[in-house]
């Protein structure tokens, strides 16, 4: 049984866009299926909400706070249909509820003017004598089809209280944006946080009153030379938490200062919606998406964002072939489970270190480094490792294993030239 | 052994290198993919091979790494954040062989570490070539290279590492005697 709730500023609003955004954040944070009204009145899905808010008077009753809380007085009314609620919400003040398949009764009353017809539409009702919805309602189709065609039976769809196509989701706009322009330019990070904090707030507050996350940030700094400094922070999981925000902000922020003072601040975010996902029963824990969020953030800042994430083996042969991608924490489709082996791992040095390496009759029997130095009592090798010869660099390695005398076991590798330790086998 | 590791509490794998210390931790961290969980490792000296932990039974991606560049207060400060995020199954600190300092070395280190990840469902193990937390630590293993495996009468190939492994303290339990442990190349 579809249920609509229409939220109505009934006084023309002297700035209608910043209304209709406060509504539509009203709706949002009440309902997930929520569509933009032409004037100043949104219409929310209210099927199903009854677990959430209790009976249909409280959902209005709620939605008025709401709206209250943000300044405007409206009215709200909930019924089977878009267009009875919207009816509704111009026929009475305050809270209307209709009960389920009482539309055209309700309605039955109210005056054909209502409907919002064209002008010559509504003088040849009005020329038949037909006054009210119900009597519009009460017609016979196929007459009325006869003398005014479709757009007859459409408006004596809408005077029965039935809508002529279902409701259409309201999509987020692409970007939420806050901006500052300073009176004195800020020459210092600590400042430039300062600012960009309330925007990161502002943004985040917006967010989550639409019910969404951002999976983007982006700011752009306006310098005294009127040149522009852009920089932009991707969280691990998109995330709405103002103090997560303003931590990757930041940590973005002192990852590239910028050169000169500022002039005027704005901050951006990419809004998606996150569905929520049930946990199963039998799956272990997960971090939390807003702990790890924030936490990275901090981390990012201790160590720059690039550093973080999840290793990812490259499609090439070459040695190392890995790459980093952003931790999301979510479970990827059909991931591997290795299984756990006793295994000898090695324990890379990044960057390979050079080392200089005597040999006897072609083998290594000595090597010297600032990390290692040892005579070598077994090796085994070379295994030679190349690739991308088709490539303007193509890449040549000979490895050996090598064991020095105090028993660390060590990878060399020869490009041709020099000798690399790789790392040790621990 | 592994399942030896308290969640809740502080563990250190102590060794030296070509030890066999990164190998165990290495497996424990599969272990933890393997059953679902979700691991993080704070590598300081950014020493991860990840063609190692694919051997190994690791699911890389269910492994959260933070490299640190060498740099020991960012990655025990990172270690200290990650550990505080419930949910991750294992948080692993390689200090590899990053110059310890005397304010790192502190027992202040451990007991914070410690405090951080009592009450919560997540392993701390630091990996470490000599013990570094003392008592804050509740479970302590120590390995050390017995031998190197070779193929062949004149060392031809490298396919393995023998090592002993012994427990030097464990408050769930009496220190066990050295057990032998062959890790495959």
């Amino acid at each position: 049984m579809t249920r609509i709730a229409c939220v109505l500023a009934p006084a023309p609003p002297a700035a209608p866009v910043a209304v209709l955004r406060d509504l539509l954040e009203v709706a949002l944070a009440h309902s997930p299926r929520v569509e933009e009204g032409a004037a100043a009145h949104v219409f929310l899905d209210a099927s199903g909400l009854a677990g959430l808010f209790g009976s249909e008077c409280a959902l209005a009753g709620r939605l008025v706070d709401a709206a209250r809380a943000r300044g405007h007085d409206v009215r709200v009314a909930i019924a089977g249909s878009r267009v009875s609620a919207l009816y509704a919400c111009r026929m009475h003040d305050g809270v209307t509820v209709i009960e389920p398949g009482d539309d055209a009764a309700h309605l039955a009353p109210a005056p054909v003017a209502l409907l919002d017809a064209a002008p010559e539409l509504s003088a040849r009702l009005d020329h038949w004598g037909i006054r009210t919805l119900g009597e519009l309602a009460a017609l016979p189709p196929t007459g009325l089809f006869e003398r005014l065609g479709a757009d007859g039976l459409r408006l004596q769809r809408c005077a029965r209280g039935e809508d002529l196509r279902p409701l259409r989701p309201w999509a987020p706009p692409p970007i939420f944006e806050e901006s500052m322009e300073l009176d004195d330019a800020v020459d210092t990070i600590g400042q430039l946080v300062e600012l960009m904090t309330p925007l990161a707030a502002r943004i985040a507050d917006r967010l989550v009153r639409s019910g969404l996350s951002a999976d983007h940030f982006e700011w752009v700094c306006r310098l005294a030379d009127r040149t522009r400094h852009e920089g932009s922070a991707v969280p691990a999981v998109p995330m709405n938490d103002s103090a997560a925000v303003a931590l990757l902000l930041r940590a973005s922020l002192e990852a590239r200062p910028p050169k000169r003072a500022v002039e005027g601040v704005v901050v951006r975010a990419r809004p998606v919606r996150v569905p929520a996902v049930q946990a199963q029963l039998m799956e272990m824990s997960r971090p939390s998406p807003r702990l790890v969020t924030a936490a990275l953030a901090r981390i990012a800042a201790l160590v720059g964002a690039q550093q973080i994430g999840v290793p990812v083996m490259r499609d090439s042969h070459r040695p190392d072939a890995v790459e980093l991608v952003a931790y999301s924490g979510a479970e990827p489709r059909a991931a591997a489970r290795g299984v756990p082996t006793a295994s000898l791992a090695l324990c890379r040095f990044r960057p390979r270190v050079p080392v200089r390496v005597t040999l006897v009759a072609g083998r290594p029997v000595e090597l010297r480094s600032r990390r290692l130095v040892g005579r070598i009592v077994n090796s085994a090798g070379p295994w030679r490792v190349s690739g991308e010869w088709w490539a303007a660099r193509p890449w040549l390695s000979d490895e050996w294993d090598v064991e020095l005398s105090d028993h660390v076991i060590c990878r060399l590798a020869h490009d041709g030239s020099t000798w690399w330790l790789d790392g040790i086998y621990d | 052994m592994l399942a030896a590791f308290p969640p809740g509490k502080l563990s250190e794998i102590v060794g030296p290198r070509s030890s066999g210390g990164s190998s165990l931790l290495l497996q424990l961290l599969a272990c933890a993919t393997h059953g679902g969980g979700h691991v993080a490792l704070v590598d300081a000296t950014d020493a991860l091979d990840a063609a190692s932990a694919i051997a190994s039974g690791v699911a890389l991606s269910r492994l959260l790494w933070v490299r640190c560049g060498g740099r020991l207060a960012p990655a025990v400060r990172a270690a200290d954040l990650l550990v505080r995020c419930p949910g991750f199954a294992v948080v692993a600190l390689d200090l590899g062989d990053v110059p310890i300092t005397r304010d790192a070395a502190s027992p202040s280190l451990g007991v914070r570490l410690q405090r951080a990840v009592e009450g919560t469902a997540t392993i701390l193990v630091l990996r470490v070539p000599h013990r570094l937390t003392g008592s804050a630590a509740a479970f302590v293993v120590s390995l050390h290279s017995v031998e190197a495996r070779w193929a062949g009468t004149r060392a031809t190939r490298l396919v393995g590492l023998v090592s002993e492994a012994r427990v030097l303290r464990s408050r769930l339990g009496a220190a066990s005697d050295a057990s032998s442990i062959e890790w495959r190349l």
